[in-house]
């Protein structure tokens, strides 16, 4: 079992691994990088050499290219400090001889208008991968921090609390993050910022954020409350302490509030994140559809046939039938008669008139094919032979659906049910977008649309990941309520 | 037909018709039988002669398009054709009458424990706690040939053999003593070797528990092994009816001759098989006279006109053929037939089971 599971996970990571990859290649080879500039409002101001090397720099950014300024070049040419000068000269002997170094690398040398030459390496596939996996994961230690202008910051982890609920927690100076592993009351209550995944920044949208930041963080106003800072002053104020990074240069405010130079921190938010958004939706819609379509399909086993089995049958079909888009409006102006709002965003987070109509109707897309496999999986059963010898032992019709069938008929749904729980994450894209909630669902398709790579690949990576994630746990689920099936890998164990 | 015998079940005139796609089709056509206390009965014939059909009437488990539309069943002063309240049947399913059926495979639920599934029946009809149910579930598997029950009490189905999982179900047909026990072709899903050990098992157990056990099979060899009785349906109806050593070699109706020249084991090698001719009537339709005539190389013109009343053979044998008649010509039984019993006895000499009756 033990080794089964070690293989599966072995087997998930390569593939997660696979996928991000394809990915990665086909984003950055197989379309046209001009375009990713069409939504860049800051590019549209800019001329001349400014604009070229903006781009030259955004490219290198992104991870298209290694681009090398004048500076810089000379620099990884000259350690001298005369020759390094020489080099400065446009036009110069040295600058030529650097050039010529750069280029036996597999540069392409380019001269601005100013006269300053520059040069680039557009990467290879295998480069691309390189590039994206070897920054891919971060982890803290006490010697992350590297400022030249604070020689003296202490090198030490140690313990201390966090200061929002007063728990224990893990604290490190010389740490990226000054918070290592702490509690708190919001899922899976235990968190460290010891191993971070690094994407790379949002761009074009939410430019210079982290595309895991953007996804992950609060929206709305930002919500200050309550709380006292290391230097022991209390104030109201949205920082959320335990999210805090090193910041290099501290302002007034900043030295006020922190005795350290652990001051760049996240704020709280009057409304969850996307990601939080989309699975507050998703797991109520779930709950709904589970509790309305396992009874509905057991019933409709019991009494197949019978005029209730009809309803049912009728319902799926309509249901099945109807396109999606078109449920979902109509659905909405059935709301908005009974006076729910048609736009999440009118009334907002707080008010729980803006989610009925969403989560319901998630809830109801999502009920017919659990109703229809899970009669159909019943009634398969009930014509079992071990039904029939049930039976023939004397037990009741209620017995022998409780007993017999309904442990059989479930077996299937199980597999699936880590998979609906987990997959909410990802949001539904045509009800958010109906409702103009701001979830998951529209995260995917506007990435793409924005050429944002960074935003996609993470996507892909979060999808992906708990796409398999959700498979093993479903997998797992199955041996424990089916004694037929037991794991293990080829070989046994 | 056999009077002041201990008879347990009763059956009179009984008619079951099944709803097919808006026709009537009338599977049982007027059996009437009595099943003696503690005695074997075997019920032959091929498919779809409705062997099967006329004993679940005595559990009402009927398929939902089918009902006895005519007759009585006696069971302990109880007319079980009259009962229409699935509560009383629960009082008679499992406990008073049990039946044991073809495929073990697929007898038992695959997900629940072996024990579950004994104590479930003890539970229930015993009303006894979980814990004197496993007690009883323990002894009754290894009354059936469980090695260690206890430790094969939590297994699974799957865990089984073929032939352990009809021991299982055996177990937990018998785990209320029922009075009378069905085993609807019980081995005809198990190797040679297990048949012959599951044969034994109920034989043994009705010897110990005192149980009536009603057969059904197509296997001639197991009906000659087992039973007191043999009844030969054919067409929804009981064509001849005594005990075994008559039915086997002094059978009067021509279908039951049919039959027993059909014993793959009688064939000589070299010789075709035999094989009776043509296939049986569709029971949507009327049966004018003997359902068996066309079929029947010794059919006369009355065959066609009349269905045949039961004629006396002896105070236990009785068949339904109009040969019987003291106006009818006197035929002679087919060589096989005749043959019997010393090919029988031949095949004895080479291993066969046959001949280990008392």
């Amino acid at each position: 079992m033990r080794k089964y599971i070690l293989t599966r996970i072995l087997k998930s990571i390569l593939s997660i691994f696979a996928v991000v990859s394809i990915i990665i290649v086909m984003l950055f080879t197989m379309i046209d990088r001009t375009k990713i500039f069409e939504n860049d409002p800051v590019l549209k101001k800019q001329k001349g050499d400014a604009r070229t090397t903006y781009i030259y720099k955004k490219y290198d950014e992104l991870g298209y290219m290694d681009y090398q300024r004048k500076v810089d070049l000379c620099k990884g040419v000259y350690d001298d400090a005369s020759d390094y000068n020489a080099c400065l000269v446009n036009g110069s002997e040295k600058q030529g001889e650097a050039l010529g170094v750069w280029e036996r690398k597999g540069y392409t040398v380019e001269y601005l208008k100013s006269g300053d030459p520059l040069v680039y390496h557009d990467y290879s596939a295998l480069e691309l991968l390189g590039h994206f996996y070897s920054q891919l994961i971060v982890v803290d230690s006490k010697n992350a921090v590297q400022d030249e202008a604070n020689p003296d910051l202490e090198r030490r982890y140690y313990i201390g609390k966090n200061p929002a609920n007063g728990t224990p927690a893990i604290l490190c100076s010389g740490c990226q993050y000054k918070y290592q592993l702490y509690f708190n009351g919001s899922f899976p209550f235990i968190h460290q910022n010891k191993i971070t995944f690094n994407f790379g920044n949002s761009y074009p949208s939410n430019q210079g954020i982290p595309t895991v930041q953007v996804i992950n963080e609060g929206q709305g106003a930002i919500k200050p409350y309550e709380q006292t800072f290391d230097t022991g002053l209390t104030e109201s104020s949205a920082l959320i302490q335990t999210s805090c990074q090193y910041k290099p240069t501290l302002d007034k405010l900043d030295s006020k509030r922190f005795s350290d130079h652990y001051a760049s921190c996240l704020s709280a938010h009057e409304s969850p994140s996307m990601v939080g958004t989309s699975y507050l939706m998703g797991i109520i819609s779930l709950i709904i559809a589970y509790a309305f379509g396992i009874p509905a399909a057991i019933d409709m086993a019991q009494h197949k046939d019978k005029f209730r089995d009809k309803l049912g049958i009728a319902y799926i079909n309509l249901l099945v039938a109807l396109p999606s888009m078109a449920f979902i409006f109509f659905m909405r102006s059935i709301g908005t008669k009974l006076g729910l709002p048609d736009k999440f965003p009118q009334l907002g987070f707080g008010d729980i008139r803006s989610w009925i109509m969403p989560t319901v109707i998630l809830a109801l897309l999502s009920t017919p094919s659990l109703m229809m496999w899970l009669r159909r999986y019943m009634i398969d059963q009930s014509n079992a032979d071990y039904v029939k010898f049930a039976r023939a032992k004397g037990l009741s019709e209620k017995e022998i659906f409780r007993h017999h069938i309904l442990r059989n008929a479930i077996i299937p749904i199980v597999n699936g049910i880590p998979s609906s729980i987990i997959l909410c994450i990802s949001g539904a894209l045509i009800t958010e977008s109906a409702f103009a909630v701001p979830g998951m669902g529209k995260m995917l398709p506007n990435a793409i649309n924005q050429l944002n790579n960074n935003m996609v690949i993470t996507l892909t990576f979060i999808f992906t990941a708990l796409s398999i994630l959700a498979v093993l746990i479903g997998d797992l689920l199955m041996v424990a309520v089916d004694p037929r099936i037991s794991l293990t890998a080829k070989g046994g164990e | 037909m056999s009077e002041n015998r201990n008879i347990i079940l009763s059956v009179k005139n009984l008619e079951v018709k099944f709803k097919v796609r808006d026709r009537i089709l009338t599977a049982i056509r007027n059996i009437s039988m009595d099943f003696e206390e503690g005695k074997v009965v075997a019920i032959v014939g091929e498919s779809g002669s409705g062997k099967s059909v006329f004993t679940k009437t005595f559990t009402g488990m009927l398929e939902i398009n089918g009902e006895v539309s005519q007759g009585e069943i006696w069971f302990e002063g109880q007319d079980l054709a009259k009962i229409t309240n699935p509560a009383e049947w629960e009082k008679i399913r499992g406990k008073k009458i049990a039946t044991v059926f073809q495929d073990p495979m697929t007898s038992l639920n695959p997900v629940k424990t072996i024990g579950d599934q004994i104590s479930e029946v003890i539970i229930k009809h015993q009303g006894k706690s979980k814990s004197e149910a496993k007690q009883v579930a323990i002894d009754l598997m290894a009354k059936v040939g469980i090695h260690n029950p206890e430790l094969r009490f939590d297994e699974y189905p799957f865990m089984y053999s073929g032939g352990m999982r009809q021991r299982i179900v055996i177990a937990i047909a018998l785990a209320c003593r029922p009075k009378i026990l069905i085993c609807d072709e019980p081995t005809t899903a198990l190797d040679v070797t297990i048949q012959a050990q599951i044969i034994r098992l109920i034989k043994d157990l009705a010897q110990e528990y005192g149980f009536t056990t009603i057969y059904i099979t197509h296997d001639l060899g197991v009906v000659a092994n087992v039973a007191d009785t043999v009844a030969v349906m054919y067409a929804g109806q009981i064509i001849e009816y005594g005990r075994v050593d008559e039915i086997f070699y002094d059978s009067r109706h021509p279908y039951t001759w049919g039959l027993m020249s059909s014993l793959p084991q009688l064939g000589e090698k070299g010789e075709e098989l035999f094989a009776i001719r043509g296939t049986p009537p569709s029971l949507f339709e009327e049966i004018k006279g003997d359902a068996f005539a066309p079929r029947n190389n010794y059919a006369m013109k009355i065959d066609y006109e009349e269905e045949p009343p039961f004629f006396k053979v002896s105070d236990t044998h009785y068949a339904k053929t109009w040969l019987l008649d003291p106006r009818a010509p006197h035929v002679e039984p087919p060589a096989a037939v005749q043959e019997l019993h010393a090919r029988m006895l031949a095949l004895t000499a080479k291993g066969g089971t046959y001949g280990e009756r008392e």
